[in-house]
């Protein structure tokens, strides 16, 4: 695609700041979310959850419950034999279990009633006799010998390990000139996305058909497992997304209160509304794990780091989900930020008896990015360099670039991102001239622009996008990317808004309905604008290409001498011209409405090599690049932190709607910032007690700091209009600019996350050497 | 959403017909903004036969002088008892003790009689009923045994309220109605250091209002240990009330909250004539220690609680002995 000069001012054009374009509804109420959706006489739902974090099933008695008047339909285990999971090498949960349960929450039995008082009453008469198996919540306890496995095909209680090594990482810290190697620990986060997980699935039994509204990122997949576990044909099941309030990764996997919906309507032969309430939100989790970091730098005086060693070992929860991917992108991303002579992994994804982690904003590289980065800092300081020194001596030489994991840099503007938040955030005058309990701190961090080899491989195009015309002159973009809030339907639009020079209403976005809109793989790893948006593209150019032939035809000039400017096709250096409508119209004269298919599919070059085992996992078209500094306060009474001022610049390649792009990048930071600062987790025994929005601290309004967000253009060559990922890759820098810019303010280092009050406290008790 | 359990509302406009109401029925309970009852509802806390809505009783709205005193009634809203002048002028640390509570809208709806007789909280406790099934529930409620002190025979679930500590250093009384008619009781006698019975409010009797007497030369202040700025309840909350007399104490109130499961008044009289120092500092904090019982109660542990707890008291008598 050339590049070329872009107008900016026109609303829904590429660069303009153009609102959402299903935003109205959604601050007017009138969007409809899953729970909204009507369904006279639907059928309520129910599941019972496991009390015990691990044992064995003995029994399992519905007989009462089902006797019980008004009860239409109770599931178990064994109503579903087939076992799901995103996966495809590592399916090994059910929706309801069968055997065993494996975490407190882990359903057991569903019941489809009609009211909610009665399923209530129901799930209460289920009789469930466990005999109690030792239970881990730790991956250390988990990886003893002599622990019992949580999956038997699981021995060791180890998913994965990974080991990988790129140069000789033993002779770069032998020519380092500083060695340092620091364990950091950070605590198991949830999104929290503010909808609650929910299903509506209507069973048409003359049929045998199952349509599902649900709360997903991935209709797709949701689509492909509950055929699979239902054992129905896919052509049978219709998938929609309705509106979706957030989902950051939790939800672009099949879930398994999906299917237990799907369950519940077939053997109720109806409706049924399973709604999730925000505990079984948290408990259905996929968030980020419990991870420790132990990570090795060898620096020279000047900065320039000869070897990194980074171990991760991460607290995966109950079954497997991503956490494949998720501990070999720990590895992964820690190519393509710096230029590194020798890098050397280690990893394990560890079975824990608690709910199952997966994706989570920023997946795999975050807690990995935070110790690196940490680390960067400490040394930094030890040898009395600049922080942005030691980011500058490490840069990427030449773009493009290949990393020893194999991906290919094609755009590259950490450079700038640093000029630009140093210059910001006044670092030279401020940074160690502030007041006491004041600090400044920097922290990089970058993310792929979608994965280029998808979960379930089909050799299919990695996107496709249709555009529809007809008589009334309308576009109507059905792309089954799935929409959460981050504005995909917004940037498919623009695409198309772009390539025809057509006015915004004009168009109009159908989005994630199996049944109308071609399919996509969904919403994660900042795939969309770059896939989708480029599917989109491809599409538009051809619907001006049928259009401009037939401008051509009715003005008598060929083809290639129209233009197309703001609706008006002209023959180059004429004034004959013909308004954009009159040109569809000569379109459809003997074809009728046209619907035209664009696609994308990514080159193979950027799927990683299979010589270098794992690197299919962080194999992208191109990475999102940040710079961010954070300013804080640390009070010593209440060990309270407070983020003042977060300046962040992000290298999106191009922002093709700053006003999204700013929101996309205020909410990454602020979701690091939350992990930072106050978010975490808790378990007794295995016993969740942070299951809800009071107990798992999410920052509120007061907390949320200034966040000031300078856009770079690096202009990727592949990218939609040279645009790239915009809202995970500045995550993970908050973490370590925080820590940082706490240790100008106090003197202390953390190494634990989150920066809690509690943890505060006991790092300056033991800074001041206080008894307690 | 988890189901409210069934019940009879009933919206009595006299103070009369509302403890007529409750004394009808045993199971009763009041309500004014619900921001404390009907979240513990919907996780099956307690299954009420009636509930008692106090919203529609004008008497419980005003805030008005009467014998000097200010009365405030139990049904002024936390948001409007914030930024009411006669608070603002003569109390204004009970004002910030009020924004200090959890968030704008729970404030919009939330009473200072809810607030003060708001439920305890423990994490054994303030969770689903399926939750506290699987846990073999506890002492507060349906259960026999204590999680947070093993074979202990009372509840240790902790009192979170941030408005009563300050009425309380402020010399503040409890006005309580029953069909008999009206008492009053120091605001600090409407407790009891139990966690499962932790106010001394006869079945029949309801908190109508709270009288202030004039500040007399008093001047008091809050602080609240939490680890968000908005939403959350105090880890620990102190305050203190202090008249100094030129270089001496002259008067001391000082008054904890999320630490015990009643908000308790601090023994401070040692510390009367004699001048602010870090003697007295250290007096103070032990005085603090015998009197709070931090136990594991919350997510955050005891320590963090404790550190903060004396870490605040001194800042506030610090700032308020040098009149900052």
């Amino acid at each position: 695609m050339s590049v070329r000069q872009l107008e900016k001012h026109r609303v829904g054009l590429v660069g303009a700041r153009t609102p959402l374009i299903d935003g109205v509804e959604k601050v007017t109420g009138r969007a409809r979310y899953t729970a909204d959706l009507p369904a006279a006489g639907a059928l309520c739902g129910r599941i019972l959850r496991s009390p015990l974090p691990h044992a064995r099933i003995v029994s399992v008695d519905t007989s009462a419950a089902e006797a019980l008047e008004g009860v239409v339909a109770v599931c178990t285990g064994e109503d579903c034999r087939v076992p799901f999971g995103v996966l495809p090498i590592a399916e090994n949960e059910f929706p309801l279990a069968r055997e065993k349960v494996r975490y407190r929450g882990d359903p057991v039995a569903a019941v489809a009633a009609v009211d909610e008082a009665t399923a209530a009453r129901a799930l209460k008469l289920i009789r469930v006799e466990y005999e109690k198996l030792p239970a881990y919540f730790d991956s250390g306890k988990a990886m003893k010998p002599g622990a019992v496995p949580i999956h038997a095909e699981k021995p060791n209680n180890v998913l994965r390990e990974v080991h990988a090594e790129f140069g000789d990482s033993e002779a770069g810290f032998a020519a380092a000139d500083l060695v340092r190697e620091k364990t950091y620990r950070f605590a198991e986060v949830n999104h929290v996305h503010i909808e609650p997980n929910a299903t509506l699935a209507e069973y048409d039994p003359e049929r045998g058909h199952l349509t599902l509204h649900t709360t997903t990122q991935v209709p797709y997949y949701v689509l492909l497992k509950v055929a699979q576990c239902m054992e129905m044909d896919e052509a049978s099941i219709r998938v929609v997304k309705p509106f979706v309030g957030g989902g950051f990764g939790a939800r672009t996997e099949c879930l398994h209160f999906e299917i237990i919906a799907g369950l519940l309507a077939r053997k109720a032969g109806a409706t049924v509304r399973l709604l999730q309430t925000r505990e079984e939100t948290f408990l259905a989790h996929r968030g980020r794990p419990d991870t420790k970091i132990t990570v090795k730098l060898g620096m020279k005086r000047d900065g320039k780091l000869t070897a990194c060693h980074l171990q991760a070992v991460q607290n995966g929860g109950a079954y497997a989900s991503y956490g494949i991917i998720t501990i070999l992108y720990t590895g992964a991303l820690l190519h393509g930020i710096y230029e590194i002579p020798a890098i050397k992994h280690d990893g394990w994804r560890v079975y824990t008896n608690t709910p199952p982690c997966g994706a989570q904003r920023g997946h795999g590289t975050v807690d990995a990015r935070a110790a690196f980065e940490a680390l960067m800092n400490e040394m930094a300081a030890e040898l009395g360099l600049d922080a942005f020194a030691v980011r500058q001596v490490n840069l990427l030489p030449s773009i493009p670039y290949v990393t020893a994991y194999t991906q290919r840099v094609m755009s590259y503007g950490l450079p700038e991102c640093l000029e630009k938040v140093m210059k910001a955030s006044g670092w030279a005058e401020r940074r160690g001239n502030l007041p006491k309990g004041r600090g400044l701190g920097l922290g990089c961090s970058h993310f792929v622009s979608g994965t280029t080899t998808p979960k379930h491989w089909t050799g299919e195009p990695h996107a496709a996008v249709n555009l529809r015309l007809d008589f009334d002159g309308g576009i109507t973009v059905l792309t089954g990317a799935a929409d959460i809030g981050q504005g995909s339907s917004t940037m498919a639009a623009q695409m198309v808004a772009e390539t025809l020079s057509v006015d915004w209403n004009r168009l109009r976005v159908i989005s994630a309905d199996s049944a109308l809109t071609p399919k996509d793989n969904g919403s994660y790893s900042s795939r969309v604008t770059f896939m989708v948006g480029n599917a989109a593209v491809h599409a538009a150019s051809q619907l001006k290409r049928i259009l401009t032939e037939a401008a051509a035809k009715k003005l008598e000039a060929s083809a290639d001498d129209i233009e197309c400017e703001h609706e008006m096709f002209r023959v180059v250096g004429t004034d004959k011209e013909l308004p954009f409508h009159d040109a569809v119209k000569a379109a459809l004269v003997d074809t009728g409405p046209i619907t035209v298919k664009g696609t994308f599919t990514s080159p193979t070059e950027f799927m990683g090599d299979k010589k270098v085992k794992g690197s299919a996992i962080g194999a992208t078209m191109g990475f999102c690049y940040a710079a961010q500094v954070v300013e804080c306060s640390v009070d010593e009474v209440t060990g309270k932190v407070t983020a003042h001022k977060a300046w962040v610049a992000v290298d999106v390649g191009r922002a093709l709607n700053p006003l999204a792009v700013e929101g996309q990048v205020q909410g990454g930071v602020w979701m690091g910032m939350g992990q930072a600062m106050s978010e975490e987790t808790r378990f007794d025994e295995g016993r969740m007690l942070h299951g809800n929005m009071l107990d798992y601290r999410v920052p509120t309004m007061v907390e949320s700091p200034d966040i000031e967000v300078f856009i770079v253009e690096s202009i990727d060559p592949n990218g939609p209009f040279g645009a790239k990922e915009a809202s995970e890759g500045m995550l993970a820098g908050f973490l370590p600019a925080v820590m940082d810019a706490v240790h100008e303010a106090t003197g202390v280092r953390p190494y634990t996350l989150p920066l809690s009050p509690e943890r505060i406290g006991d790092l300056l008790d033991a800074r001041d050497g206080v008894q307690s | 959403m988890n189901l409210m359990p069934e019940f009879r509302c009933h919206r009595p406009t006299t103070l009369e017909e509302a403890v007529r109401l409750k004394a009808a029925a045993a199971s009763a309970r009041f309500v004014g903004g619900g921001t404390d009852l009907l979240v513990n509802l919907r996780r099956g806390l307690g299954e009420p036969t009636d509930l008692i809505d106090l919203t529609a009783v004008a008497d419980l709205a005003a805030i008005r002088y009467q014998d000097g005193a200010l009365w405030v009634g139990a049904g002024v809203t936390l948001a409007d008892l914030a930024r009411h002048p006669e608070i603002l002028a003569s109390y204004p640390a009970v004002a910030d003790a009020a924004l200090a509570v959890a968030g704008p809208t729970h404030r919009a709806a939330a009473t200072l009689g809810g607030n003060l007789c708001q439920d305890t909280r423990c994490i054994f406790y303030n969770q689903s009923e399926w939750w506290r099934e699987g846990n073999g529930w506890c002492l507060k409620y349906l259960g026999d045994k204590c999680h947070v002190v093993v074979k202990s025979d009372r509840c240790y679930a902790t009192y979170h309220g941030d408005v009563a500590p300050v009425l309380m250093v402020l010399g503040a009384e409890a006005v309580l109605a029953s069909p008999r008619g009206v008492r009053r009781i120091a605001l600090a006698e409407l407790y009891r250091e139990s966690g499962a019975e932790h106010l001394t409010l006869g079945p029949d009797e309801v908190l109508a209002a709270v009288a202030l007497p004039p500040p007399a030369g008093r001047r008091a202040a809050y602080a609240k240990a939490r680890v968000r700025d908005a939403v959350d309840f105090p880890l620990a909350g102190v305050a203190v009330a202090l008249r100094r007399d030129g270089d001496v104490i002259g008067e001391l109130g000082v008054a904890i909250t999320g630490t015990n499961s009643a908000p308790l008044m601090i023994d401070t009289d040692a510390l009367i004539g004699r001048a602010w120092n870090d003697e007295a500092a250290a007096v103070l904090a032990l005085s603090l220690r015998k009197t709070a019982n931090l136990l594991r109660t919350t997510i955050t542990g005891p320590k963090y609680r404790r550190r903060a707890m004396q870490g605040m008291t001194r800042r506030l008598m610090d700032t308020l002995w040098n009149g900052r």
